[in-house]
């Protein structure tokens, strides 16, 4: 690791996380299966025999990952810049606010916000026109969902207060 | 021949203005997802199927397949005039088709690459059509050994032709059956892998999951990459489709090899993007014009482009015929069957011949319907890509999340009346379809233990 904080992820930094990650679930899953019982009972295998061997095998699988990400893995390829972190943090960060706002306020007053907040400040759009597209899209999913298809979805207090339940 | 009397039934059923609508509707839709980064048709189909419930399953089906056609010429459309392939089945298109459309050669490669596609389906419904009826009566036989040889060999393929590396695979392979294993188990009826929270007791959902990886996922690939769309103007002349569609018979050697490889590939779980690239490398390997590869060739075109719809086309005979998915797609469309009530797999052909056969047929009409919109809208659905990703990233975003809520709706949310809902609608969801989603998630590791026995 250099001194300066890196600007970038390399790839092996990477790939040894993915595969810690990978190890931890493979751990879990045999860990979880073992509490079912992982034997031969008077019934064939016991319930946790499958998801313990699935895992235990993930497990194995995410080891050898590891090994072969030390020695092949090339130590200067990176995987992700300054540049690309970036354009990921400004398409991430709302897409989770608008799936917080989606549960707390309904699906439609989100959708309306995400998509207006996100063509107004980074698509630099006049606010009537990120406000039709925006509304314009609500309408549309009401229509179709809710009218056509009969298919609810979330609501929030602005619905319940307006009536349309 | 019984088969040939079948698909005459079928094209019966399909035959009428609804389904026919529906089939345009599908093809607009699929050609739309197809062209846009963000989507792709596993995603396109996994996001439409939520509407599809109330639906008769025939028309459904038509509606899902046709968008699949549809995805697959966009795609094409896509890697040759952006060097942007709308689909992971469409990436060696853009070895030789962007070069030849940056060379003026934009009309010609599209229509090659349409026309070949074509030819490739079509041999595959042919395939499936001689094919599917015996295939089904031989899988009749099947009992459970047999089944977990076909799932064996299956998921030993993903991880010998993936390839990335083969220890990757195994850890998404085992990781996907052990999310399969979560919440009730069918045979004894045990809880597993719920770590005592109540949400897990339902199971995690194959079409969370589906989406999650291919909307979000892709979503994030596009958007790390950044998006530069340096496109090509597409202004299809009649007059260049022409002279380019007499030029396809030039290339019968790569099509028929690029069917065969497409065909093997769909069959067996090797898929379309396997099927393309090896049809490339393949086509490449043995050209007499090797150096002009990836300059601009048509053939290497006419091969992935091929295999690729070859291979889509075939992917269905194991999921209707045995219940194995050939592709990510067909393994969506897999689990729309079972919400739609029907049992994939050999019972299928004996139980609902209509739906069968209905749906083969469909696929002669839709990849002609296909084939037929591809040329006539290409234009249009070009400019869809000079939309900014600003309005069309958050799109997807709700898209992907309409589809993901409207599949793992909570029980309370549903089973509560709501005056908007209708009985039928709401009534029928809650019960039923979380059963048939566990039933699809167990069919990954105990295949049909239910007509086995019978």
């Amino acid at each position: 690791m250099p001194a300066s904080p890196p600007k970038h992820v390399s790839r092996l930094a990477a790939e040894i996380v993915a595969a810690l990650l990978t190890l931890a679930l493979g751990i879990a899953i045999a860990a979880g299966a073992r509490g079912d019982g992982v034997g031969w009972g008077t019934g064939g295998p016991q319930p946790g025999t499958f998801p313990f061997w699935v895992g235990v095998i993930v497990a194995a699988a995410s080891l050898c990952n590891l090994a072969l990400a030390f020695r092949r893995v090339d130590r200067h390829a990176r995987v992700l810049d300054a540049v690309a972190t970036r354009r990921l943090a400004a398409f991430g960060v709302p897409l989770l606010l608008f799936v917080a706002a989606a549960v707390t306020l309904g699906f439609y007053v989100a959708t309306i916000l995400y998509l207006a907040a996100v063509m107004r400040v980074q698509g630099k759009y006049p606010l009537w026109m990120a406000l039709a597209v925006s509304f314009g899209t609500a309408a549309f999913f009401y229509v179709v969902l809710e009218v056509w298809f009969k298919v609810p979805l979330l609501k929030g207090p602005l619905e319940a207060m307006l009536g349309i339940h | 021949m019984d088969n040939i009397a079948l698909l005459l039934h079928g094209f019966a059923v399909v035959l009428t203005a609804q389904h026919l609508m529906l089939m345009v509707a599908g093809v607009m839709l699929g050609i739309l997802v197809g062209v846009l980064p963000g989507l792709g048709a596993p995603n396109g189909v996994s996001l439409l199927l939520p509407l599809t419930f109330a639906m008769d399953p025939v028309a459904a089906i038509i509606l899902l397949t046709s968008m699949y056609w549809g995805a697959l010429f966009g795609g094409s459309t896509t890697s040759i005039l952006f060097n942007i392939p709308g689909e992971p089945s469409s990436v060696a298109t853009t070895f030789d088709g962007y070069p030849m459309a940056k060379s003026g050669q934009a009309t010609q490669a599209l229509t090659l690459a349409f026309l070949s596609a074509a030819t490739g389906a079509l041999i595959g419904v042919i395939l499936i059509t001689l094919l599917s009826s015996y295939v089904a009566r031989f899988a009749l036989r099947f009992g459970s050994p047999e089944y977990f040889a076909v799932y064996f060999l299956a998921f030993a393929s993903f991880v010998g032709l993936s390839g990335a590396s083969p220890f990757k695979t195994i850890v998404s392979l085992g990781l996907g059956l052990a999310f399969a294993t979560v919440g009730m188990d069918t045979i004894s009826g045990a809880l597993r892998l719920t770590y005592g929270f109540n949400v897990l007791v339902g199971g995690v959902s194959f079409l969370v999951a589906v989406i999650g990886l291919f909307g979000i996922g892709e979503l994030l690939v596009t958007m790390e990459e950044g998006l530069r769309f340096d496109g090509v103007k597409a202004r299809i002349r009649p007059r260049a489709v022409l002279e380019a569609a007499r030029t396809l018979p030039r290339y019968w050697l790569a099509l028929a090899r690029s069917s065969a490889i497409g065909c093997w590939m769909g069959i067996t779980p090797g898929g379309p993007t396997a099927a393309s690239f090896m049809s490339y490398g393949i086509a490449r390997r043995f050209s007499s014009r090797r150096d002009r590869f990836g300059k601009g060739e048509p053939e290497g075109i006419v091969s992935p482009e091929t295999a690729d719809h070859a291979a889509g086309t075939s992917a269905m005979l194991p999921m209707l015929a045995l219940g194995v998915p050939g592709s990510a797609t067909s393994a969506v469309l897999l689990g729309g069957l079972m919400i739609w009530g029907l049992n994939p797999g050999p019972t299928l052909f004996t139980e609902r011949p209509d739906f069968v056969w209905g749906l083969i047929a469909s696929m002669y009409l839709g990849n002609i319907v296909a084939v037929t919109l591809v040329l006539c809208t290409v234009p249009m659905f070009a400019a869809i890509l000079r939309v900014p990703f600003a309005i069309i990233g958050p799109l997807i975003v709700v898209v992907c999340f309409i589809g993901a809520y409207t599949v793992a709706t909570p029980r309370s949310t549903c089973g509560s009346p709501r005056p908007s809902a209708s009985p039928d609608g709401c009534s029928r969801r809650p019960t039923t379809r979380s059963r048939r989603w566990c039933w699809r998630w167990c069919s990954a590791t105990r295949p049909r233990t239910r007509s086995a026995s019978r």
